[in-house]
């Protein structure tokens, strides 16, 4: 059963609010391994997320990538935000031509914060791809790794209950308040919640016998009327 | 699982009714029925049952255990256990909203069982909420979850489902970067 979910999710839909009967379940990026789903977009875009980046060597002729300086070359020593993929090709384990450091919203005070108390903050500010971009970060040599690993899953277990609650019991009240404030993949888990509550909702009115028209149809013929 | 699967599932159980048409036995995949007398007793699958009883052609007996004195006890036994109680029936949300739905006036004092029922569902739900909130905020490996109706199931195995998935994922970083660095 739980394979008829994850087939479906080849399709990724991009209904935010409220969940429409017609669109798929979308599954939580990323889950499987640490490499990530390859054909995953919340994946891709997790990746394309900056880290500030230092340069342990000099790079020569490209010098274009940086816009603060008009060298030809890029200095060693020079600071730059880099897109994750590429800092993860030249920060890796064995070739060191740059250094990465934290960003602002996984360093120590940040972590500090999400321990005392994990559900009032808006994590969607902090990336949107919050975990996912913090798994990522586990990737590189750093002296705050296992910190920030173990940070992550205690955010997640603070936070899940309240995502749970929320997502099966308010079903008709308005919960964009509550949304914005949830990572991407939270975000993805709330409403795969609450499409199960709405399935069983439709069921106990009498309703999932009837054949309706798509919300799309319905909104064009609106629109119709206008002209 | 869509609710409506569940429900279609549910339909295979048997329930008694009371005919007033006569008919030979039908013989059906699942088995024979009848023959059909009128007011002769004869158990049937619930989706039989619902046809007649929407064309007017038979009575259903409720299943003994959807009346009020046995759902008050059930749902004082259901909040007073910690654990899920064993259900009448594994189906017991979709043949009481089927029969209630399609035959109240079969039922005596319907809308009573109706808030009975959903009482005890209700009841059920909070308790599986806080089961699962334990096994994750412990990060306990696994739960026992007996006596849980497949309905009940249905409506939060997606999310659980995702949720571990990705709970699976940040744990195995934890551990594994953990350890890396004790070594």
């Amino acid at each position: 059963m739980s394979s008829l979910t994850q087939s479906s999710s080849s399709t990724p839909s991009y209904s935010s609010g409220v969940p429409s009967s017609a669109a798929h379940y979308r599954q939580p990026p990323a889950a499987a391994g640490g490499a990530g789903d390859f054909f995953d977009l919340g994946d891709i875009l997790a990746s394309q997320q900056r880290v500030p980046a230092q340069f342990e060597q000099t790079v020569y002729r490209l010098g274009f990538l940086d816009a603060q300086s008009s060298g030809e070359h890029i200095q060693s020593g020079a600071k730059m935000e880099l897109p994750l993929w590429l800092a993860r090709a030249l920060g890796g384990r064995r070739r060191n031509i740059v250094r990465i450091d934290l960003p602002k919203q996984y360093r120590q005070q940040q972590r500090d914060i999400l321990r005392a108390d994990a559900n009032v903050v808006d994590l969607f500010k902090q990336g949107p791809y919050f975990y996912l971009m913090g798994v990522k970060l586990l990737f590189f040599d750093h002296m705050e790794r296992s910190d920030l690993a173990k940070s992550l899953l205690e955010t997640f277990l603070n936070r899940f209950r309240r995502i749970m609650d929320t997502s099966h019991h308010a079903f008709s009240s308005d919960v964009t308040m509550f949304t914005t404030r949830l990572d991407e993949t939270e975000r993805v888990l709330f409403h795969i919640g609450q499409r199960s509550v709405a399935a069983m909702e439709k069921w106990e009115r009498g309703r999932s016998h009837r054949i309706e028209a798509s919300d799309v149809v319905q909104k064009r013929r609106k629109r119709k009327r206008e002209d | 699982m869509e609710p409506a699967e569940v429900e279609f599932l549910a339909e295979k159980e048997q329930i008694t009714i009371v005919p007033n048409f006569s008919e030979n036995k039908l013989y059906l995949i699942s088995g024979e029925f009848g023959p059909f007398n009128p007011s002769m007793q004869t158990r049937v699958p619930l989706w039989l049952a619902i046809n007649l009883r929407q064309r007017q052609k038979c009575h259903i007996v409720p299943p003994d255990w959807l009346n009020v004195d046995y759902l008050t006890e059930k749902k004082s036994e259901e909040a007073a256990e910690s654990f899920f109680t064993a259900m009448p029936s594994p189906n017991y949300m979709e043949v009481s909203s089927l029969v209630l739905n399609n035959a109240a006036e079969d039922v005596p004092k319907a809308d009573e069982v109706r808030t009975l029922v959903k009482d005890i569902w209700d009841l059920r739900q909070a308790k599986l909420k806080k089961g699962v909130d334990q096994m994750i905020s412990q990060q306990e490996t696994f739960a026992k979850l007996d006596n849980l109706t497949l309905m009940e199931m249905n409506c939060i195995r997606p999310f659980l489902t995702a949720a571990l998935d990705h709970l699976h994922l940040l744990h195995n970083h934890a551990t594994s970067y953990t350890s890396s660095q004790a070594d």
